[in-house]
């Protein structure tokens, strides 16, 4: 019987009961599921090389090559790698290996509080660097494709504007460039994180990483957390119940906040360079962003460029990333805008036939 | 032999005496002297003594109300320039760091550590203060998303949410816009600003008091393991200059060829475990 046909009395019990048994089967379900059914990025890969505690994993192939030239991925320090290859039909990794991608991921490791003093240059003309020239080694190539992803794009973005000959193509997923064009599109919802940092004086970061070392990952995942009230206070109640439906939703629910509770520590002269030069000064757009003694010129990028964003990305707003475009020193610059928000380019179910293919056919024009 | 002084007033006093008896005969005021000078002169020596007497005496009378030193006698002299006495621990200020070092932390020291302590429960209340703030705006922006829920309630009475779920989905998205217009505003941002910062501050303050204790009792300090740690870095920084200004990697081939088979992956991995 439709539920407007109801009285309010009987629609007020069948809606009780609905949710009774939704619990109860939730319940059981919690009960059967163990941790080894919530395992994330287990596509097929192996390590090939290790410094410190950066590892560089290649994956296993799962298609005929279609590429020459291989992509190394690059996540950043806020959160992990892990998140490109979330569940097996929700990973990026996965489509670019079918597609028939050769294709590296870098894994910056756990950073404590000894790597407080790692800095943007260690990342990028160290750790990034040491990975490249042993693809270039192993493939005997002179440049490879490079892919980074949110701050990781921003280390790409260093790297392929210092090194130039090692990039062969260029592509950057959900990348912050110009950090002060938070509130572009006027959207309320969109760059508190800019805000709130540039609400921080220097010395406030300073004493931030001087007492806690790193910048720490529960403090991050507490920002994250507040700049969407609402999908925050729903989570645990209403988001997990509609999950109670069906094992598999339970289970992607359930793969992705294993990987939200695993967020590493930021070293903490990283953190201060991401958050006062170029969270707050925008360096790195104006040209001033200086690593080792050298600055960054965009401009030096003339390698083709795939630029992709979230059309709903509140933490790197489109227009925050879209200035690329002008800054660049090449004309072959593509942009992908996707439906969704931040972690959705890679994990919704919508963007799984996007993301990658679109990646892939822009690489094979220019492999 | 006349008894010695007791103590350096009662000395000091007597030496005092013994100049002006030298210096002035006496004599009674208006007789002239052996010498046949003029009686005038005479008073004007007389009266110059008495009041130089006078002095003396209140001058004398204050040095009695000090405390009283040892008395300086040849004894006391030999014990005060002693050679051991300035060769060895202990002289005086002189030594006093020295004495510190090896004798550890004076009770004067206790008094700086509860100053650590109390610096450290005034930064807490302050950290608690601005919590506090931080958490008054918020739930002042609750208060508003509530009035703002009621009244729209109140407002679409006709297409009220027929389900608890459509009530919870519409009470979440007024929520959601409150609490994110609040989080845009200064007053927020300054309230998590200093919310941090006094957390920062508290815990640094409580750095300082266990460094104090890692001090006394020969434990490294964070302070020192994060110099140490900097040096290794900025270390590390030079030699990978140092690797790159010594030339160029080995030149890669200019052609690309597709992906080498994974033996030849798996055989550098022992290379890759030595740089590890």
């Amino acid at each position: 019987m439709p539920t407007a046909k109801k009285t309010a009395a009987a629609q007020a019990l069948a809606e009780f009961s609905d949710f009774s048994l939704k619990m109860a089967r939730g319940q059981q379900m919690l009960q059967r599921l163990k941790d080894e059914d919530v395992q994330i990025a287990t596509a097929d890969k192996e390590v090939v090389f290790r410094q410190d505690k950066v590892t560089l994993y290649r994956y296993k192939a799962t298609a005929k090559a279609s590429l020459k030239v291989p992509v190394l991925v690059a996540y950043g320090q806020i959160g992990r790698y892990t998140m490109t290859d979330l569940q097996e039909d929700r990973s990026m990794l996965r489509n670019l290996l079918a597609l028939g991608v050769d294709v590296y991921a870098v894994d910056w490791g756990n950073p404590t509080r000894s790597d407080r003093w790692l800095a943007f240059e260690d990342y990028v003309d160290g750790y990034l660097n040491e990975c490249v020239e042993f693809i270039c080694s192993e493939h005997r190539l002179s440049a490879i494709n490079l892919l980074g992803i949110c701050e990781g794009g921003v280390f790409s973005l260093c790297y392929a504007a210092l090194y130039p000959d090692r990039v062969k193509n260029l592509i950057l997923t959900i990348t912050p460039v110009d950090f002060h064009q938070d509130q572009a599109e006027g959207r309320a919802n969109h760059g508190l994180l800019n805000l709130w940092t540039r609400g921080l004086g220097a010395d406030d970061i300073d004493r931030l990483i001087e007492a806690n070392g790193n910048l720490p990952g529960e403090l991050m995942s507490y920002v994250f957390a507040q700049m969407t009230p609402g999908a925050t206070l729903s989570k645990y109640n209403v988001g997990l119940l509609d999950t109670f439906d069906d094992e598999k939703k339970l289970l992607n629910f359930l793969r992705m906040e294993k990987w939200i509770a695993d967020r590493p520590h930021h070293p903490g002269e990283a953190a201060k360079q991401l958050l006062v030069n170029l969270y707050k000064n925008n360096e790195l757009i104006r040209g001033q962003f200086r690593l080792a003694g050298r600055t960054v010129n965009l401009a030096d990028i003339k390698v083709p460029v795939l630029n992709v964003f979230a059309k709903d990305d509140h933490i790197i707003p489109p227009k925050t990333t879209q200035a690329l475009r002008a800054a660049v020193g090449t004309k072959d610059y593509t942009e992908i805008g996707l439906d969704g928000g931040h972690v959705g380019v890679f994990v919704s179910g919508k963007s799984q036939g996007i993301l990658g293919k679109g990646i892939h056919d822009w690489l094979r024009k220019r492999d | 032999m006349s008894e010695a002084p007791n103590t350096w007033a009662d000395s000091w006093a007597t030496s005092q005496q013994a100049l002006m008896q030298a210096m002035f005969p006496i004599l009674p005021p208006g007789v002239a002297s052996a010498t046949g000078a003029p009686g005038a002169l005479q008073e004007q020596f007389a009266e110059l003594r008495g009041t130089w007497q006078e002095s003396i005496e209140k001058w004398t009378e204050l040095v009695k109300q000090g405390p009283k030193a040892a008395p300086i006698t040849p004894e006391a002299l030999r014990t005060l320039f002693a050679p051991d006495r300035w060769s060895g621990t202990g002289a005086g200020a002189f030594d006093a760091g020295l004495r510190q070092v090896l004798e550890g932390p004076k009770y004067a020291m206790l008094f700086d550590l509860d100053r650590k302590l109390l610096a450290l429960r005034q930064l807490a209340s302050q950290r608690d203060k601005d919590v506090a703030s931080f958490q008054a705006i918020l739930l002042q922006a609750w208060n508003t998303a509530f009035a703002r829920f009621s009244s729209s309630i109140a407002a679409t009475k006709d297409q009220a949410p027929a389900t608890w779920r459509d009530m919870a989905d519409r009470w979440l998205a007024v929520v959601n816009d409150t609490l994110i217009e609040a989080q845009r505003t200064e007053a927020f941002v300054e309230a998590q600003r200093k919310m941090l910062r006094s957390a920062s501050d508290h815990r640094l303050q409580e750095r300082k008091i266990a460094e104090a204790w890692c001090d006394a009792f020969h434990v490294p300090t964070r302070t020192e393991m994060d110099e140490m740690q900097r040096t290794v870095a900025e270390l590390r920084r030079q030699l990978r200059a140092l690797e790159r200004a010594n030339g160029p990697r080995p030149p890669a081939a200019s052609h690309p060829t597709a992906s080498q088979p994974r033996k030849r992956l798996a055989a550098k991995k022992s290379h890759a475990s030595v740089r590890s």
